[in-house]
């Protein structure tokens, strides 16, 4: 009885860490294992819509760039290593956010041919790693891990529960208590600081922004219903803006933002007849999303 | 985020140019200088973004040259992406303003 009973909390411990077997050791390996370029058959739309995201190349920042070398670079940043060689999960905080699944599957290993590949700029390999549909809808989809278990390595989380599920791997979709909220998108959208590093990292800030300075004035809507608006009843994961699209972005831009312009001109008497030629022009900028712009 | 205000003579010359930028600004809290890069910042030392459901209300006052009544004004405001080159004109309103009636 003892045994069976320690048997099971190992089980339980261990379960989430082996949910999806292994530690990837290179870069192939791990997008191997979020590989959800299956979820095409079917969502055909919405993995259009992805691919177009940022999401799509979380680790490419705007127009391409490889924002994580200075990394990967002896004496760039407090976290650079002397050689790529002797890179770790911990040279790179921003795998954090920007690529989850290295920190729950992948060891050092990865970090070490990351690394190489960022020195080399080698983008055909590194674009082989995103945010991909796994990510949001398995492996970020529950927050509440001690009351509702750690994510279930064959089940993907929606905003409903749908039984069967036509997948080879995924055969069940489970409803997650958090993926029509905000907070789903907070987790990697930012409170402020991130504090649990060696040494601070700060990236995006808007979810502080939308907790402290949105809701406090009436704000109500969640990021959802602005970013992932339902385009024919199923929401759209471009997640605008694509910075990378300029003529969407002003259109976005043009949304949360107004600018109400009143100019005068006229005579000023600054001092006796000593009148001074001036126009006076007030600007008003309006700001109508739910967080700060710009923000970061 | 730029606004910029810009008069001009009927000429074409630039008789007032001004920029108000409106972002976040971080230190790594071991100097007071500003720094880019999420690896370096620690905290907020100033923030001039555009706060959610507010107005930034600004007032800019231009003293024309001696001779000069009349000006276009340019009031422009922009979304610089990631360098001044790469940004968005959100909109832009031009006036002509005379002192005289």
């Amino acid at each position: 009885m003892k045994f069976l009973k320690l048997f099971l909390v190992v089980f339980l411990v261990m379960l989430p860490i082996s949910a999806f077997g292994k530690k990837a050791k290179t870069i192939e390996e791990l997008a191997a294992m979020y590989d959800s370029s299956s979820c095409k058959e079917c969502h055909a739309e919405i993995y259009g819509q992805w691919e177009k995201s940022h999401h799509a190349r979380s680790l490419m920042g705007v127009l391409g760039g490889l924002f994580m070398t200075p990394l990967a670079m002896k004496g760039k940043t407090p976290f650079s290593p002397d050689s790529p060689d002797k890179a770790t999960l911990d040279t790179f905080p921003c795998f954090k956010c920007h690529l989850p699944q290295a920190v729950t599957s992948a060891d050092d290993a990865f970090a070490v041919d990351y690394a190489k590949a960022l020195l080399k700029q080698d983008k055909a390999r590194l674009g082989k790693l995103s945010i991909t549909c796994i990510v949001c809808h398995n492996t970020k989809a529950i927050i509440h891990k001690k009351s509702e278990g750690h994510p279930e390595a064959n089940v993907l989380y929606g905003s409903k529960d749908v039984a069967k599920h036509e997948d080879a791997k995924f055969k069940t979709v489970k409803k997650s208590s958090i993926m029509d909220h905000a907070i789903m998108c907070g987790q990697c959208h930012g409170m402020g600081p991130n504090l649990e590093f060696e040494n601070p990292v700060q990236c995006a800030t808007l979810y502080g922004s939308y907790q402290h300075n949105y809701l406090s004035k009436g704000g109500q809507k969640s990021c959802q219903e602005c970013h992932m608006k339902k385009v024919d009843g199923v929401a759209d994961h471009l997640l605008a803006p694509n910075w990378n699209d300029l003529e969407a972005t002003k259109k976005i831009l043009q949304e949360a933002i107004s600018l109400d312009v009143d100019m005068v001109g006229y005579d000023w008497l600054l001092k006796s007849k000593d009148h001074k030629p001036m126009v006076v022009v007030n600007t008003r900028i309006n700001q109508n999303a739910g967080h700060r712009i710009p923000d970061g | 985020m730029v606004l910029e205000v810009t008069a001009k003579t009927a000429d074409g010359k630039e008789v007032y140019n001004k920029e108000r930028h409106y972002h976040p600004q971080a230190t790594d809290c071991r100097s007071n200088k500003m720094l880019y890069g999420a690896q370096f910042k620690t905290q907020y030392i100033r923030d001039t973004s555009l706060q959610p459901l507010e107005t930034k209300a600004e007032s800019f006052e231009i003293m024309l040259p001696d001779g000069v009544r009349t000006v276009d004004v340019t009031v422009s405001l922009r979304y610089e992406i990631w360098k001044p080159d790469h940004k968005i004109e959100i909109t832009s309103i031009s006036k002509m303003v005379s002192l005289d009636r």
